[in-house]
């Protein structure tokens, strides 16, 4: 599936679909060395499966050669997307620099945290530069990691990655970093090239009906909206059916593709409200912080337009090369966006990635929550795609 | 509720000042402000310059701050700033005096900071000079009184009033909130809050009152400034004004004080940094003393009606920038840009909506003959009656003189629009009380209908002008429906 598409530089994607852990890592890694002189393996595995085996795996395919990589809720790649699988990237050629780092006991310390995992970026010397993150789509807060890493980079350095996810058992997503497998952890890789990289990211939703005053928020939660109870407010503005208002897991079903907006200067960011109920408190929670005082809109979303964003978003990112070559493309796409696009509208979104890549590989996962900046101090999305795009 | 777009930075502002007034100490609340700026104007860079030093900033590794461009920078209004990895970014910069003269810089690649950005970095200046003041008095505070209860009294009382405010509250209830408050925390009878009646009026109108006799809200005391009273002096010298012994309370206090006052106190009170009243304290107690803790605790309550009014002002000159100062309407400009924005969604969603234009018949004539004052309260009293009409979601403008628009949300018949129309031009139609006259006006409408090939707003509106001429054609007081045709 990999190939060698560039004298110096190459990205190529490897994936297995053998039930064996240990023996699907070797396939996949075997396969994405597309070109000498590795210089990065990127892993992305199916939550069933083995992670020690998968290190394992890995390791005996290629030693020594720097590993990073997390679980997923759907593996994407060449050949559409997946789930079950071990799907591996891997980098490397003259030219392409890579520094790694792990950091852990994240919870509690985000924006430290993100500070830290930005440490690596010291080891790289080439002029274009981005700073790939991995977390742990459980832990709170995942703002303030990216913040914490903007803080410690500025203005020059742009942002991308993604939070690990656990195919919505929501009891514990792993992260990968050599031989190890760590949770409550951040993986930073500094990705730096003789050639430019280019970040995109956007989203497929719009807003419905009039906005509502988010009149009480603490800890990533939405306690009240226009001073009622924001679960309530929630489902009425959107003649929701009887049992999302008393069944979690109904709940979640419903909210999934219809996250909360919140207004910025250049658009209105979505924001996934589904994974968090309490309805006790008759609270939302989930993916992202949503501040008291702010104004806040219904959004939808269907299969069209969030096609219509991968086009976009694929667009916008390969203009960013500069009319340089790409040679391949990470891409991470949101779980919740699964919920609304279904098997076959996943399918779709594959075929859409696939026409933009051509013949150049490509692969990615379903994240709980996608980070990409080029402008301003944010960069942690809820229900978009971000790609990644190397020259 | 303010379009979506005059919104944002009425967000931008309660979020600000929510996120700057939690932070414990003055570290973090300068921290908080410049990285929040910088969210809200989706600015790579910004920073505080406060005694010529940059004290926080984001937009540069560790190490690598340009202390002396930025400090530079703080001294002019706009220029460029050098963000290494983008390149050249145009600034925008913030000042503010008093004992601590600040600036507040920001930096975006690309994109130029328009009118209402420049004001809502003044705005977010503002907020963040005016709550490391009460920070400061705060530390003062602490260090004056050794009662934890006390001090934790004080803050509650503070974060009360800046929940109220986050929130939003209606500014009446905010300043009585604050009155309240001050009255409560100090253990006095009586609390006052006079605000100067007009911006360069030598008089101060009651604005909120505690533990008074009953004070009618529609007819407030009106008192001139002199050094005389306690509230009079803070606002002419700008400092904390006692008064212990009855013979040397104001005529005012002695008037609302449900006894006999023995002991008085004002700290000023400011508007977007312009000495504009004062907030008092006062006790029917004949041993009642204030102390120098208690000054201190009058000042930090002083700022936070200062806050409450800075932010809420601000509010309202961000609205009346969008909203035809006469009639309260929206703008030409906002309504078009809503207009765009509903045209979107109900693209989007397959759904039509409806803009009206309407010239009011004969309005050139009342002018000429009644005068300019008539003609305004005539405009008034149209846009009273158009907004009567409409259902929540649609919206009213005025587009200049006598001519106005109206964009109908939703639309699931063209006879809906027509409906409408039908009951704006009866609503006028009725006669209305103008310069001592009864007066009878008429209106024509002209109706168009979104079609569904991603019309522009601008063309909407002028097939709905077409219409209307057609229907000033037919004859006065009616309506015609534009036909693609």
């Amino acid at each position: 599936m990999g190939e060698e598409v560039h004298n110096r530089r190459w990205l190529g994607v490897g994936r297995s679909t053998q039930a064996d852990s240990g023996a699907a890592a070797t396939e996949a890694v075997r396969e994405a060395r597309a070109g000498p002189d590795p210089k990065l393996l990127i892993v992305f595995a199916a939550i069933t499966h083995d992670t020690a085996a998968v290190l394992a795996g890995v390791a005996r395919a290629a030693p020594g050669v720097p590993v990073i990589g997390c679980t997923t809720h759907g593996e994407i790649g060449v050949g559409g997307p997946a789930d079950g699988t071990v799907t591996v990237a891997a980098i490397g050629g003259v030219g392409l620099e890579v520094a790694t780092c792990a950091v852990e006991h994240v919870s509690g310390r985000q924006a430290e945290a993100g500070y830290e995992a930005a440490s690596c970026m010291r080891d790289v010397s080439q002029p274009h530069r981005v700073l790939m993150l991995l977390t742990d789509g459980l832990v709170r807060d995942q703002e303030s990691i990216v913040r914490g890493s903007y803080r410690a980079l500025g203005a020059g350095t742009p942002l991308f990655g993604g939070a690990a996810a656990d195919g919505w058992r929501m009891n514990g997503v792993y992260l990968f970093k050599d031989g190890h497998v760590l949770t409550d952890a951040v993986i930073g890789a500094a990705i730096a090239s003789e050639a430019p990289l280019a970040v995109g990211v956007g989203h497929g939703y719009r807003t419905v009906g009039q906005p509502m005053i988010v009149t009480r928020a603490a800890d990533g939660r939405v306690l009240t909206l226009d001073d009622r109870p924001a679960l309530d407010v929630y489902l009425e503005r959107l003649d929701a059916p009887p049992e999302a208002y008393t069944d979690p897991s109904a709940f979640t079903d419903f909210a999934l593709p219809r996250p909360l907006g919140v207004q910025r200067r250049s658009g209105v960011e979505a924001r996934n409200l589904s994974t968090e109920v309490d309805l006790e408190g008759r609270s939302i929670g989930g993916g992202g912080a949503i501040d008291p005082g702010g104004l806040t809109w219904v959004m939808t979303g269907d299969e069209q337009s969030i096609l219509e964003s991968v086009d976009t978003v694929c667009r916008d990112t390969l203009d960013r090369l500069g009319g340089n070559d790409p040679i391949g493309m990470l891409t991470f796409s949101c779980a919740a966006s699964r919920a609304v696009l279904g098997d076959d509208g996943i399918r779709r979104e594959g075929e859409r990635l696939q026409r933009w890549a051509g013949t150049m590989p490509f692969a990615g996962f379903y994240t709980y929550g996608e980070i990409a900046r080029n402008h301003g101090i944010d960069g942690f999305h809820n229900q978009t795609l971000a790609v990644l795009a190397l020259s | 509720m303010a379009g979506p777009a005059d919104s944002l930075y009425i967000q931008q502002l309660v979020e600000l000042l929510a996120v700057v007034s939690s932070s414990p100490d003055e570290a973090s609340a300068v921290q908080n402000a410049v990285e929040r700026s910088a969210q809200a104007l989706e600015a790579e860079v910004a920073a505080a310059v406060i005694d010529g030093k940059v004290v926080a900033s984001i937009g540069f590794p560790p190490g690598a701050v340009p202390h002396d461009e930025i400090v530079a920078m703080a001294g002019q209004q706009h220029s460029e700033l050098d963000v290494p990895g983008l390149g050249d970014s145009p600034t925008v910069t913030a000042s503010w005096a008093g004992s601590h003269p600040g600036h507040l810089v920001l930096a975006r690649w690309g994109a130029p900071f328009q009118v209402e950005e420049q004001n809502l970095v003044r705005g977010m200046a503002r907020v963040l000079e005016l709550t490391l003041t009460m920070l400061r008095t705060l530390v003062a505070e602490h260090a004056m009184r050794e009662s934890l209860q006390e001090r934790q009294r004080l803050l509650e009382h503070l974060s009360a009033i800046q929940r109220a405010i986050s929130h939003r509250e209606d500014l009446q209830d905010i300043l009585d909130t604050i009155t309240e408050g001050a009255r409560d925390l100090l253990g006095d009878g009586i609390g006052l809050l006079w605000v100067r009646d007009e911006p360069d009026s030598g008089r101060a109108r009651l604005a909120a009152a505690a533990g008074t006799r009953p004070v009618d809200p529609a007819d407030r005391p009106l008192v001139d400034l002199t050094a005389a009273a306690p509230a009079g002096e803070a606002m002419v010298t700008d400092r904390v004004a006692v008064r212990h012994g009855e013979e040397l309370q104001s005529k005012m206090l002695k008037l609302l004080g449900p006894g006999t006052v023995h002991a008085s106190m004002a700290a000023p009170v400011h508007d977007s940094g312009v000495l504009t009243g004062a907030l008092v304290v006062a006790s029917c107690d004949p041993t009642r003393r204030y102390s120098a803790a208690d000054e201190q605790t009058l000042s930090a309550f002083a700022e936070n009606v200062s806050l409450a009014l800075t932010d809420a002002n601000t509010l309202v000159r961000m609205r009346q920038a969008r909203h035809d100062p006469l009639t309260g309407l929206a703008s030409r400009g906002l309504f078009l840009e809503q207009l765009a924005q509903q045209l979107a969604i109900a693209d989007g969603d397959g759904r039509t909506l409806a803009v009206l234009f309407l010239d009011l018949d004969r309005f050139k004539d009342i002018n000429d003959s009644l005068g300019h004052a008539a003609g305004d309260q005539l405009l008034t009293l149209t846009a009273d009656r158009i907004t009567a009409q409409l259902r929540a979601g649609d919206t009213a403008s005025r587009f200049g003189g006598d001519e106005f628009a109206v964009m109908l949300a939703r639309v699931d018949r063209p006879q809906d629009a027509a409906g409408v129309a039908r009951r704006i031009v009866t609503a006028l139609a009725e006669p209305m009380r103008v310069a001592d006259q009864w007066l009878r006006v008429s209106v024509s409408v002209g109706v168009a209908l979104s079609s569904t090939d991603g019309q522009e707003p601008a063309e909407l509106v002028a097939r709905a002008d077409l219409a209307m001429y057609e229907a000033k054609h037919r004859g006065t007081g009616g309506y015609a429906i534009y036909c693609d045709r």
